[in-house]
């Protein structure tokens, strides 16, 4: 009975250190940016992303593409988000999978952070070239101080070719062209050997004479100072005046070799040019919200007005870079990142032309699994339970009006 | 054989069981160290050393030496009280470097393509030398403090300069200014690092012209005294065995 459990134990033991192993070799791909993490209010109630647009899905290395589009910094942000006082536009990808050959918000390159201000629309654009050959999700980004990264919606890119062939050539302004992927490596490893090179022997000095046992019985005896003879003060003198003759010499050959640096650049940005969004003639006002969880849906009653002068229709709910689309209104012709496009996720109780001078009370439904997948529904546990977001209007000739909105959310469980 | 025997039977024999000893502490000495700095080095002086973006005339020629003299203290501290050895500093900065290149070149290059050039750690041997230098000189670990951590503080911008000059060539960039480094840092995109976040060129040290590093690398070297003194006694209280003695 006893060899019996021995084998079984034994028997045991191999499988789970097969499965461990197993484990190990078990290496997914992590491909995602925490997006859908993020906190829901922090998504519907910051920057609104709109009119978005990757230049290219597939690319090859050493090719560029361009994310462009606008962002809205929404009037309502939520007190436990520092103000974008300080931002910095970024570019959501796993590491340096493409460069950031450029980026600018409205027309300004922006390498530095910037100062953003509530209630206004900024163009922006970042040109990306092309690095690490696979699939990537590209999302748009900005960073606030005080408020962490704040991601928009991303896209699937693929780049081909071999991450062999990138050139980043770059020219100084003392004229000489350099590439930046190897520039001074050369340099950086030869001083890095040869100082490790001048440690190893001050060790190496040391090490080959008896070192702990004898020395510190040595030291216990009170025959210390016996330890160190005149002929390693003398070497430790050379080594002393080595290394600072070294250093010396080194400065001075770099400072000769490199008669023109300056010092590293950095600084807040302001004054940054937002766009004039065209006046608005149409006045929303959300009734109230609820967001139904069973159903994966969101239903507003809004009573519009429209002062303008043509009629209009509502043809787009955009929150948190996710977009509810009446397909009878409006439709993408961006090849927008399906998983974030509901092309027929909007429903409006009556959404016939609304006159100029007219009012109407209207139910809409916003209703995607796209809620669920995006954690949007989680909104019902922040502890500010309101929600935000964009309003596409469209006249008959394709006019669009740009409304936002913003309002407690009441959450139903039935 | 009985328990009041020697476990070696001659002199050659205890030679060599002696220096077996020696390689296996040195060796493991290295190795403790190495994790140990490591870390602390990555906790306290960290971006300052990952990328060449942060590697500024005022804020990483002051927090760099600063915050790296701490384990050299004590390992100094302990070698040189206990066994007179004066290579405490540079076992501790080679450890460390070992380390910080392991992970720059596995991770950083290896793992996530930031190239070398861009996250190539500091240079801290000038200064570890000059630390066992004057302790060995001086046979006082208050002159080490001294003379050794003001030192280490200046040599520290001098020493790593031949590294860091060419990636201080001014390049224009779009209608921008920019050195080399800061044109690294924009073009290699690091998403959880804004711009924001990098401290450089900040504070209000601007009555010397452009001639601040020598003024950061003194403030540098004074503060490093005081840290050599509190390092050196975590060394002393370390090394003590009256714990051991006591058991």
């Amino acid at each position: 009975m006893k060899i019996i459990k021995d084998k079984v134990a034994k028997l045991s033991f191999v499988a789970l250190l097969i499965t461990i192993t197993a484990a190990m070799f078990y290496t997914p791909t992590a491909s995602a940016h925490g997006e859908k993490s993020k906190a829901a209010f922090m998504r519907m109630r910051t920057i609104h992303w709109f009119d978005l647009n990757w230049s290219k899905e597939e690319v090859a290395v050493n090719d560029t593409m361009t994310i462009s589009g606008k962002f809205f910094v929404f009037s309502g942000w939520p007190e436990t988000v520092d103000k974008p006082e300080i931002s910095f536009l970024n570019i959501g990808i796993p590491g340096p999978v493409f460069i950031r050959a450029g980026s600018w918000i409205g027309g300004q390159l922006v390498p530095r952070s910037v100062s953003l201000e509530l209630g206004e629309t900024y163009e922006f654009k970042v040109l990306l070239k092309a690095r690490r050959p696979g699939d990537w999700h590209v999302h748009t980004m900005l960073n606030v101080k005080g408020g962490g990264p704040i991601i928009g919606p991303g896209k699937w890119v693929t780049v081909t070719g071999s991450m062999s062939d990138f050139r980043n050539p770059v020219t100084t302004l003392t004229g000489e062209t350099v590439d930046l992927e190897s520039y001074n490596l050369s340099n950086v490893y030869f001083w890095h050997a040869f100082w490790y090179g001048l440690g190893l022997l001050w060790v190496v000095y040391w090490a080959r004479k008896p070192m702990f046992v004898p020395r510190s019985i040595a030291v216990e005896a009170g025959k210390a100072d016996t330890l160190i003879s005149p002929v390693d003060k003398k070497v430790a003198m050379a080594f002393g005046a080595g290394v600072i003759a070294i250093v010396a010499i080194s400065m001075g050959q770099s400072n000769e070799q490199y008669p023109v640096t300056t010092p590293l650049q950095a600084g807040l940005l302001r004054g940054i040019k937002s766009i004039e969004m065209p006046a608005t003639s149409i006045a929303v006002k959300v009734e109230d919200a609820t967001y139904r969880v069973p159903g994966r849906a969101m239903q507003m009653t809004l009573t519009i007005t429209n002062n303008g002068d043509s009629p209009i229709r509502l043809g787009e709910f955009n929150t948190a870079g996710v977009r509810f689309l009446d397909s009878a209104v409006a439709q993408d012709e961006t090849g927008y990142p399906d998983d974030l496009l509901a092309e027929e996720g909007l429903t409006v109780s009556d959404n016939s032309a609304l006159a100029p001078g007219q009012t109407r009370t209207v139910q809409v439904t916003a209703s995607d699994a796209a809620w669920e997948v995006y954690r949007l529904a989680d909104l019902i546990y922040d502890p500010d339970s309101r929600f935000a977001g964009l309003l596409f209007f469209y006249d008959a000739a394709g006019n669009r009006q740009l409304i936002t909105i913003d309002a407690p959310l009441i959450p139903t469980f039935i | 054989m009985s328990a009041s025997q020697s476990a070696v039977r001659s002199r050659a024999e205890a030679v060599k069981v002696s220096r077996t000893f020696d390689w296996l502490i040195l060796f493991t000495l290295f190795f403790v160290v190495l994790g140990g700095y490591h870390i602390h080095y990555m906790l306290t002086g960290g971006d300052w050393d990952f990328w060449t973006d942060w590697k500024d005339r005022r804020l990483w020629v002051t927090v760099a030496p600063i915050v790296s003299i701490t384990f050299p203290a004590a390992v100094q501290a302990c070698l040189w009280w206990r066994y007179r050895l004066p290579f405490g500093a540079v076992v501790c900065v080679l450890g460390l470097l070992l380390g910080e290149w392991i992970n720059r070149y596995l991770n950083f290059w290896g793992w996530t393509y930031f190239p070398v050039n861009f996250c190539f750690p500091s240079n801290l041997v000038p200064g570890a030398i000059l630390l066992d230098v004057v302790l060995l000189m001086s046979n006082s670990f208050v002159a080490t403090a001294v003379v050794g951590g003001l030192t280490y503080g200046l040599i520290f911008y001098p020493g790593n300069w031949p590294i860091i000059a060419p990636l201080h060539v001014p390049v224009e960039y779009n209608g921008m200014m920019m050195t080399i480094a800061d044109l690294q840092g924009y073009h290699y995109v690091r998403t959880g690092t804004p711009e924001y976040i990098r401290m450089v060129e900040k504070g209000t040290l601007r009555t010397f012209g452009k001639d601040v590093a020598p003024v950061s690398a003194f403030f540098s070297g004074f503060v490093s005294i005081l840290i050599y003194f509190l390092w050196h006694f975590f060394g002393k209280w370390f090394a003590s065995t009256k714990f051991v003695e006591s058991v």
